[in-house]
């Protein structure tokens, strides 16, 4: 290339990197939410889900004429699982994109920095998946909400459920991070109240699921139950190994949570007869309308039924609209004092409210089991509804316990 | 072109400033400047061991860290009240983490060394990992809030992004005139000495050992002012700071932009990081295009994209 065509390509091309807004096909005043999440990475499927909950709810509001005669318009970033991205990312969709309101996270971990980002921009945030630091202080901040369930509500819920329903004598497997280790201790707490006792525990490093070492000193210690917090692809990798071992036949075996895309991967036979909680399932359309109006919106666009992230999301733009509507404001503030002051809402699976304390919303959640593959009706059909256990403030840490006087 | 390049090459210090002045109205927003200047500082500080001393370290992660957590620790856990007292604390615990390190890994050479400053890298990491009630574990340290800038006379909020940037490049600016005055000193010179022929510099009756151990621990000084700049620019300390593929990323840097030159690291900086920014918004693939990228110019234009220039147009 001659030196000067090289020199004005470049330029050129720095300059469209550079102003891509010049370039860019004006989509109208449309109102901005930035949409953080790890699309690629080892959680990428919840991810994917997520998006496409978002995407559902965007299109669903835009159909009945978006919000105040504004579209709604959300914008996808890749935060690659690592707080120093999905920070960026957010600052990006903020000062760049010009977004008011900011919903994602999926890692406890890059949630956090998310907040941190809108703590200081004075922008609105859903966080839309589980961390029990994000509604608390210090990290709380009076903008941030959070949509979904948390280790606590899940570990008590559950915890309790087995206890009183599978047995009383538990081995738990947990992986020794953040996540796991806030489990193991909710679980332990909860078994111990309810008169049971944890035989013992085992700890493991995150991603390196080889319990092959441990799996017969479960089965000589005879544990009723054996509670696997092994999150991920760890899931797949532990339950084959279980199964390997006859652990299934031995003892029962619960998880605090199943995700659609992992009992997809894995598969009925690794899932079947495995006890967990989780905050949504698509057979809920058989007995909750709103839960059979978000199901057939999902499908009809994604030709699957949605899993169980997706949904909060979902619910999250739904509720950064209904804000926006009450408060007759894009504004954060404006739209964050109106939700707590009309806290009660029902987007797909029942009525949810606000805590005005901590802005943490209260829902019901299920106890499912893995369905026998014999009993499946089609491909996504992975899931018995055992029990629901009703929203209640009590499960989650007290506004005292949490830091807000 | 030619006198434009030869200007700079004679007053880098006087380029940096007119440049970085204006480089946030030239990207699309003003974080994004602010990323480019301090991982440009980062770049700046592994350059001077690896461009002008030759030593190749693979894990300058160690000195990021240890200035990100030193500061952010200072904020988040101690309340230290005072920016300046908070932005000497991290630094101050890369020089340490230099003295201590650089002292142990000069004793190998070569892929010995680059693996041992790896090695103490990573020792740090799962440090950092387990010392969950100091670092915050992996769930990263959080609640770092910048107190404002004081100065005699006036006090200077620093939560716009603008006021951030112009703060971090006074600073970045001091670093680089002091880096300046480093390689136009005999002891720079020394440097290079070291990198062309380290036999011949001791034979010149230079202690080799002694220079290169200095230069690591200017070089660790430099990441970790980097390193502390951004735990006040993110508010968090992510446990990643101390991973390798944050050493891994410098490496680029500096090669995409030119190792050995002098404004090579930050040419590279910018180029990966606006590259990876606007990418990412278009596909999750942008790893692929600026991986292709940064591989046409290891095999092709091995000086990078500031060293090819200045062999082509000057000075």
């Amino acid at each position: 290339m001659h030196r000067r065509s090289f020199l004005v390509t470049g330029t050129a091309a720095a300059a469209g990197l550079a102003f891509p807004a010049v370039l860019r096909a004006q989509g109208g005043d449309t109102i901005k939410i930035g949409f953080p999440g790890p699309t690629t990475g080892p959680f990428g499927a919840l991810a994917k889900d997520q998006q496409q909950g978002a995407v559902v709810a965007m299109e669903e509001i835009n159909a009945k004429g978006g919000v105040l005669g504004r579209k709604l318009e959300v914008l996808f970033r890749d935060d690659q699982l690592k707080p120093a991205v999905g920070a960026q990312r957010t600052k990006e969709l903020i000062e760049n994109e010009k977004c008011e309101f900011i919903v994602g996270g999926l890692a406890a971990h890059v949630q956090m920095a998310i907040n941190e980002q809108t703590k200081k921009a004075g922008k609105l945030f859903i966080s839309v998946s589980q961390s029990d630091e994000i509604s608390a202080k210090p990290d709380a901040g009076p903008l941030t909400f959070h949509e979904a369930l948390n280790p606590t509500i899940t570990g008590r819920a559950v915890a309790a459920w087995i206890a009183q329903n599978l047995g009383k004598k538990w081995w738990i497997v947990y992986a020794d991070y953040a996540w796991g280790k806030q489990n193991n201790a909710v679980f332990s707490e909860v078994v111990k109240k309810q008169g049971g006792t944890v035989l013992g525990s085992t700890p493991y490093p995150l991603g390196n699921a080889e319990f092959s070492a441990h799996l017969p000193k479960i089965v000589a210690a005879k544990p009723e139950v054996l509670v696997a917090v092994t999150p991920g692809a760890d899931d797949i990798a532990f339950l084959k190994q279980a199964a390997s071992f006859g652990l299934k036949k031995e003892m029962k075996i619960a998880q605090p949570l199943h995700w659609l895309p992992y009992l997809k991967e894995g598969g009925p036979d690794l899932y079947a007869d495995i006890y967990a909680g989780i905050n949504f399932s698509w057979q809920l359309e058989d007995s909750i309308p709103e839960a059979k109006n978000y199901v057939s919106l999902y499908r009809k666009k994604y030709n699957e039924p949605p899993g169980d992230y997706g949904a909060y999301a979902y619910s999250a733009i739904h509720e950064v609209a209904r804000g926006i509507a009450l408060a007759k404001a894009v504004n954060s503030d404006a739209v964050a004092a109106a939700l707590i002051a009309n806290p009660a809402y029902n987007h797909y699976k029942g009525k949810q409210w606000w805590r005005a304390c901590d802005r943490k919303s209260f829902q019901d959640l299920w106890i499912v089991k893995g369905r026998d593959r014999s009993k499946m009706k089609g491909d996504w059909d992975f899931l018995d509804i055992v029990q629901k256990v009703a929203a209640s403030e009590e499960l989650d840490r007290t506004c005292k316990e949490k830091g807000f006087a | 072109m030619r006198t434009l390049t030869g200007w700079i090459a004679v007053h880098p210090v006087l380029a940096f400033l007119v440049v970085f002045a204006v480089f946030p109205f030239l990207v699309p927003y003003k974080a994004l400047a602010t990323q480019v200047l301090i991982y440009g500082l980062f770049a700046l500080g592994f350059n001077l061991l690896y461009g002008y001393t030759g030593l190749l370290s693979f894990g300058h992660a160690a000195y990021w860290g240890l200035g990100a957590y030193g500061t952010g620790i200072a904020l988040a856990k101690l309340q230290v009240g005072s920016l300046w007292l908070a932005l000497l604390a991290g630094p101050a615990l890369a020089v340490v983490g230099g003295v201590v390190i650089g002292f142990l890994c000069l004793r190998r050479r070569g892929i010995y060394f680059a693996m041992l400053t790896l090695a103490f890298a990573q020792l740090l990491y799962f440090v950092g990992f387990h010392l969950a009630d100091v670092t915050g574990g992996d769930d990263g340290l959080r609640g770092i809030s910048v107190p404002p800038l004081v100065l005699p006379g006036v006090r200077i909020p620093l939560d716009t992004s603008l006021a951030f940037y112009y703060f971090a490049f006074a600073l970045v600016a001091l670093a680089v005139a002091g880096l300046k005055r480093i390689l136009d000193s005999p002891f720079g010179a020394v440097l290079q000495a070291i990198r062309e022929n380290s036999d011949r510099a001791v034979a010149c009756g230079y202690d080799a050992t002694r220079v290169k151990h200095l230069s690591f621990v200017f070089s660790a000084l430099f990441a970790g002012l980097a390193g502390a700049l951004d735990a006040l620019r993110l508010n968090v300390v992510p446990i990643e700071s101390l991973y390798w593929s944050t050493s891994g990323q410098v490496v680029i840097m500096t090669l995409l932009g030119g190792a050995g030159t002098f404004f090579g690291p930050f040419v590279g900086a910018a180029t990966w990081l606006v590259l990876e920014d606007r990418l990412a918004v278009f596909t999750e693939s942008w790893p692929l295009v600026v991986g292709a990228i940064f591989m046409a110019f290891v095999l092709f234009l091995p000086k990078g994209i500031w060293g090819t220039l200045l062999a082509r147009l000057g000075p």
